[in-house]
């Protein structure tokens, strides 16, 4: 018995090591640091997340990349500055003939319109397509056709199957000149589905009318995705991206913006090798999916992906990613065709993922890390007051572009069973009122926040004075919620606090501190993070946690969160004047005015109708050993390795 | 006679000796049985600590403290001032489970208890540990408790079902705990707390209170009742096969009359045993749930939650180590007691009986 | 015997299917959004098309079209990370997980066989109550503790193992032994009362009065016997702790696939959760399959009851 024990213990050892030692020993790199998650992706058109672009950012360029001390932009892919037409609305970008590919080839202008169009695609591209469409002349036409389009060839693509389609996408197919063609002579139904596409109750009548339809959809969707595949690169064509010829760019805007060259340096704006098009997916006959979408194979920004001749990713950046291990370590080398990178002094960096902060920073301590770019461990606050004594030199505090707020749902009339006070801007601003922002933030997290008193940090984005806000008043508050008829904190039901585990802490303060003030009985609800996101998305909650980070340096990054009917915009928030004043402020070509505009602007949200409360913005603590140089604590937590060196 | 062999005599007197050090070993078997003692006894303690100050207890456990408060060592004096509490105590909403009780207790008692707040120190908010810890005893042991009526009230009766029902019924019955056995434990739990959460919340009537604690219940009870339906077949399979049922059977006794009047007493032994050892089990899995953020919900304290929150607690750069020796010592005495009593009633009842493996 | 291999073959692949179909029915019906990243919303044209892309806008389809797949070991890209396909992830955590759930059974088995048999033979002495004390302590400390607990002492202060992380042979140790608390307590426990029933049988007595050694008594034929209850439990724990651990894991950095399990569902990563739980029924009915086998061998009596 014991010896067959033996046996397979024998075995089982001996196996486990032949499969540990295929592990090949690397040489240590000049720079490794942490990210407490993996990468979520590399795909520059769909990446959202910032250590997703701390990556990007190193082996990618764009037109222009950012100063990591003063994060203006500087010097990218092209020359610096491009040349602007009189009226600030044509940009005349020229790429640098010295720009080069990770495979020798020379970065050319259709990169930058290829990799554009991927970030506005639908199927590729994700979070940042409003860049495009907020900004660029023509972009938003060329999106809404596009999404227009999907939602006629889901729709059709599900009746072929003999499925049942949604009001949404029933209202798409009705509209559509090819469909109300098919249909032919049949007037009265075309009209009777018009009208009933019209109405907003009769989702489901709608819906079902398709059903009964005898039509030949296979058909009807192969000539409705024929006609729009021969359209798309005329439609495309009138956006104002052109490339004249291989070195120049010229951009058109629809409006005039002062962050232009800023957003220049986001991913989604990054250029993309002409190597892609052979992962391209297509239906027969046409360069997009059943569905009207834009897919690529998703493995292309693997270092190797031997598939249809795919050379593996390749970039424009200083660094080139030389492996990927799933969820452990990516790491990235030296472009050697980069035009500096003799002179770069890093040379092998490491990304090493480590889900557990805690274990990260005792790792940093250990010396097995350099540098750790966040450090979200329970005790950030003792990671706080090292650094205010001055004990820690190689622990930084970063104020950045960052707001911690909470939302009021500003919409619905009841949430679960009960009655939403928070329609009522009184209840909102008595609730604001109450919170003792200072004690939350020095006494309850402790850990270097500054406190907010308005939506958009101060004196972190250039030329902007944000609003005062709300001074803490208890009296006022009780005024404010008698008023408003719950006096004293009668006929409120209980209020519901929706947030992830994250800020339970912060939340039960806040709680004590509305039960204390303001006599309401306040439930608190941690949910989990997808949850919570599909809550606050659908409004199912009173007070919901928010934080907003900056994409660019402009106060618009976040104001233009609370316009009516932005998909960001989780209170539901409405009010004219508000989208009036920002609309208009993108008008003014004065800077000054400008400002002065948003300023008003958000007076009105965190002053008056307060559909959000802020109440911190973050100070991120970072780890930098003492031995590696150049790299600058910034607002945007914007680290490029390039301009770093490691001393021995 | 070689000398290097040991004399027969001598070698059968060692092996008796040896046998009866193992069969016997009276000492042995009245130790265990004082360890159950003593756990029985530790655990009343506990619970009666728990319950006396559970009028304090209630309304002190999620006050706030003050500045100096906060993450406060343990000290015999009290670090925040009797009228913090006391104020907190007359607030008439504090919580919505202070509304039931009775007016507050006389002041020069609540003086008396005021003064063990800071003996466990104070934890991140500057609330007294040790008012956190009662409270948190007594819903993780109820926690177990549910756990274990369920697992016994599912288990029992699908068990039972199954093996008088025979043959296919049989089969299936039991086809259907494998594959709940099959399915990843975590994986589940998560599942259902998550599929079940919006439906319950609408189902309390937005009380999200109850239907959260309902989701953990259901959560961890849901697979609990395996092992204790595996057990619970196994046995009445061979009861079943025993003289005595047999001769009800042939006097015309019906099976549900069998099941009641011969099996189920025969049951409670090892239906008892198992279920002891559930409480411990469930206590252990509601702390891996709060581990991972999704446990009870906050305020509400939990040994589980404590022990988790407190885990980072101590590192290399500060030491709050009352916030995880206490949360952490109080359920391994409890786990500990539990599991002393269930090995206990397990030898004097049926020492073959198996248990479903650990959580993870 | 190859009859009875064919049956439990057959059977297990019911209980995977219905595993498969409970799980299904379990991720379509959660609430949240797979497609959505960070804080940012997607737009709903463009988040239907995608649904429709990948059938999921048809449980139906969506059910056969996966199960198809995953038949031909095929189980499509992961929505959570979009870079990457099960497979690969699969490919890249499972010998993580193989690797440590094996060594982390060893030592559960090699600790806890002999700790279960020196409680049982010497009852009621200082070493029982030593091995139970130990072995209850391993049960009531939630793994969390217990692994922050090693990592700080051997890898922070004694610094004998690396921090975290992996990739080198001293990497192991730590989490391995983190995993196999909860097992060795248990194996201990269920050796310690196998054992005492055992020698308290006829043979074992018998055997003694014959003048057998005790020490080979104990160790080579009541042990025999009583290594059965451990074996079966070994079936369904060695699936357990290969399937990796969500806890030790989280404390170690390791890049295993128990973190799966819990990211997957978080994310609703609903092909990555459902390729995670084939990929464990699997492993459990091949390892209750082996110890069928091996049970039978051990003890020819249990082959044509069970």
């Amino acid at each position: 018995m014991m010896r067959l024990v033996w046996l397979v213990c024998a075995t089982v050892l001996v196996g486990t090591l032949s499969v540990y030692s295929i592990q090949s020993h690397e040489p240590k790199a000049d720079l490794t640091y942490v990210n407490p998650s993996g990468i979520h992706t590399l795909d520059p058109a769909r990446m959202s997340w910032l250590q997703d672009f701390r990556i990007a950012l190193n082996i990618w360029e764009g037109l222009t990349s950012l100063d990591p001390e003063t994060l203006q932009p500087m010097e990218g892919a092209a020359r610096f500055p491009p040349a602007v037409s009189e009226n600030g609305l044509t940009f005349t970008f020229t790429i640098r003939p010295d720009a080069r590919w990770s495979n020798g080839d020379r970065v050319m202008a259709k990169d930058f319109i290829r990799g554009w169009r991927r970030g506005m695609e639908p199927g590729c591209a994700t979070d940042y397509t409003f860049l495009f469409t907020d900004h660029i002349a023509g972009a938003k036409e060329y999106v809404t056709w596009r999404r227009e389009a999907v939602v006629v060839l889901t729709a059709l693509s599900r009746l072929k199957e003999g499925w049942e389609i949604t009001a949404r996408q029933a209202r798409g197919l009705v509209l559509h000149e090819a469909f109300q063609r098919a249909l032919g002579s049949n007037t009265d139904l075309a009209h009777d589905l018009e009208h009933d596409a019209g109405g907003q109750d009769n989702e489901g009548v709608l819906a079902a009318k398709f059903g009964r339809l005898n039509l030949d959809w296979s058909a009807l969707h192969e000539e409705i995705l024929d006609e729009h595949a021969t359209r798309m690169e005329e439609r495309f064509a009138r956006i104002g991206i052109d490339a004249p010829d291989d070195d120049t760019l010229i951009v058109r805007l629809n409006h005039h913006c002062t962050y232009f060259l800023d957003l220049m340096a986001l991913p989604v704006f990054y250029p993309c090798h002409r190597s892609i098009e052979l992962l391209r997916e297509r239906e027969p006959g046409a360069p997009i999916t059943a569905q009207g979408l834009v897919v690529y194979d998703p493995q292309w920004t693997k270092p190797k992906y031997p598939r249809n001749g795919y050379p593996g990713l390749i970039t424009n950046g200083a660094y080139r990613m030389s492996d990927w291990i799933f969820k452990r370590r990516v790491r990235l080398t030296v472009n050697p065709f980069f035009r500096e990178a003799h002179a770069l002094s890093c040379r092998v960096i490491d990304m090493l993922v480590f889900e557990n902060s805690n274990v990260a920073l005792m790792a940093y301590e250990a010396g097995d890390v350099d540098f750790l770019p966040s450090m979200a461990v329970s005790y950030d606050h003792e990671i706080a007051r090292l650094v205010r004594t001055g004990r820690r030199d190689d622990f930084h505090l970063c104020p950045v572009l960052a707001t911690h707020f909470w939302n009021f749902n500003c919409v619905s009339a009841t949430v679960g069973r009960h009655r939403n006070p928070f329609v009522d801007a009184r209840v909102r601003k008595a609730f604001s009122l109450v919170v003792d922002k200072e004690r939350i933030v020095h006494n309850v997290l402790n850990r270097g926040d500054r406190v907010a008193h308005s939506f958009v940090p101060p004196d972190t984005l250039p030329g902007y004075t944000p609003p005062e806000g709300l001074a803490r008043d208890v009296e006022r508050a009780r005024r404010l919620l008698e008023e408003a008829g719950f006096g004293g904190g009668e006929g409120l039901g209980p209020i519901e606090m929706l947030y992830t585990a994250n800020d339970e802490r912060l939340a039960q303060a806040m709680a004590k501190m509305w039960e204390r003030e303001l006599g309401v009985h306040i439930e608190l609800r941690a949910k989990e993070s997808k949850t919570f996101a599909d809550d606050k998305a659908n409004q199912r909650y009173m007070i919901a946690r928010g934080n907003w980070y900056a994409d660019y340096n402009d106060p618009t990054t976040f104001l233009n969160c609370l316009t009516t009917g932005n998909g960001n915009n989780d209170s539901g928030y409405s009010n004219d004047r508000y989208d009036q004043l920002i609309a208009e402020a993108d008008t003014l070509r004065d800077p000054i005015q400008r400002a002065a505009m948003l300023r008003q602007a958000e007076a009105i949200i965190v002053e008056e109708d307060c559909p959000i409360l802020p109440i911190f913005h973050y100070t991120e603590p970072i780890a930098i050993k003492a031995y590696v140089k150049g790299l600058v604590p910034n607002a945007r937590l914007w680290f490029p390795f390039r301009y770093v060196s490691v001393e021995p | 006679m070689n000398h290097k062999t040991e004399p027969v005599q001598n070698r059968r007197r060692r092996a008796v000796a040896y046998a009866g050090n193992v069969r016997q070993g009276t000492w042995g078997w009245a130790r265990g049985h004082h360890l159950a003692i003593a756990g029985a006894i530790s655990l009343i303690l506990m619970v009666t600590a728990s319950v006396v100050t559970l009028p304090w207890s209630v309304q002190w456990f999620n006050v706030q403290g003050l500045d100096s408060a906060v993450r406060h060592p343990p000290s015999m004096m009290p670090v925040v001032a009797f009228e913090h509490y006391s104020a907190a105590s007359a607030t008439p909403k504090t919580s919505d489970r202070s509304r039931g009780l009775k007016p507050a207790p006389r002041e020069e008692l609540t003086r008396f208890v005021h003064r063990a707040t800071s003996w466990c120190g104070h934890d991140d908010l500057g609330r007294s540990l040790l008012f956190r810890l009662l409270p948190a005893f007594l819903v993780s042991l109820a926690i177990g408790a549910v756990a274990a009526l369920m697992a016994v009230g599912i288990g029992v009766a699908w068990g039972a079902a199954a093996a008088l029902a025979g043959g296919r019924v049989d089969l299936v019955m039991m086809r259907i705990v494998d594959v709940l056995y099959g399915l990843p434990y975590v994986l589940m739990v998560i599942l259902l707390k998550m599929a079940l959460t919006p439906w319950l919340t609408s189902l309390f009537g937005g009380h999200s209170l109850y239907a959260d604690l309902a989701v953990l219940l259901i959560a961890i009870g849901g697979v609990s009742w395996l092992t204790m339906a595996r057990v619970v077949r196994g046995q009445v399979l061979s009861l079943r096969a025993e003289p005595f049922v047999e001769a009800a059977r042939a006097a015309g006794a019906g099976p549900f009359h069998i099941f009641r009047r011969h099996l189920l007493p025969n049951l409670i032994g090892p239906v008892t045993t198992y279920a002891t050892l559930v409480v411990p089990q469930a206590m252990l899995q509601e702390s891996f749930l709060s581990f991972l953020g999704i446990g009870v919900q906050a305020p509400t304290p939990s040994l589980g939650r404590l022990a988790a929150d407190g885990v980072e607690a101590v590192n290399t750069f500060v030491g709050y180590w009352w916030l995880i020796v206490f949360p952490c010592g109080i359920l391994v005495v409890t786990l500990l007691a539990l599991n002393f009593i269930g090995d206990s009633l397990r030898d004097a009842f049926d020492p073959k009986s198996r248990v479903h493996g650990p959580a993870l | 015997m190859i009859a009875r291999i064919i049956r439990r073959l057959l059977a297990g692949v019911v209980t995977i299917a219905c595993i498969y179909t409970v799980t299904f029915v379990m991720v379509v019906s959660l609430p949240g959004n797979p497609f959505e990243q960070g804080g940012r919303h997607l737009s709903v044209e463009v988040e239907q098309a995608l649904r429709a892309r990948y059938h999921m806008d048809n449980n139906w389809l969506y059910f056969w079209e996966f199960l198809q797949g995953a038949l031909r070991l095929d189980f499509g890209p992961a929505f959570t990370y979009n870079d990457w396909t099960c497979n690969q992830i699969l490919a890249s955590a499972l010998p993580v997980s193989l690797l440590l759930g094996l060594l982390a059974m060893l030592i559960a088995v090699m600790v806890g066989v002999p700790l279960g048999v020196l409680g049982a033979v010497k009852r009621g002495g200082w070493l029982d109550a030593a091995t139970s004390g130990f072995v209850l302590l391993g049960v009531s400390l939630p793994t969390f503790v217990t692994g922050s607990a090693l990592l700080t002492v051997f890898a922070v202060y004694l610094k004998i193992f690396p921090i975290g992380g992996w990739g080198t042979l001293a990497h192991l140790p730590l989490p391995a032994i983190a995993l196999s608390i909860p097992f060795i307590a248990y194996i201990a426990r269920l050796t310690r009362v196998g054992m005492l029933d055992v020698l308290g049988s006829d043979f074992v007595r018998t055997a003694l009065a014959k003048g057998v050694h005790p020490r080979t008594v104990v160790w080579k034929h009541a042990l025999k016997v009583a290594f059965l209850p451990v074996l079966s439990f070994l079936g369904p724990a060695t699936a357990q702790a290969m399937t990796g651990s969500f806890v030790v894991e989280k404390v170690f950095g390791v890049p295993g696939l128990g973190q799966h399990f819990v990211n997957a569902a978080l994310n609703r990563d609903s092909g990555l959760v459902m390729s995670t739980v084939l990929v464990f029924s699997t492993l459990l009915v091949a390892f209750n399959l082996v110890v069928d086998l091996l049970y039978a061998w051990i003890d020819p009596r249990v082959s044509e009851s069970v």
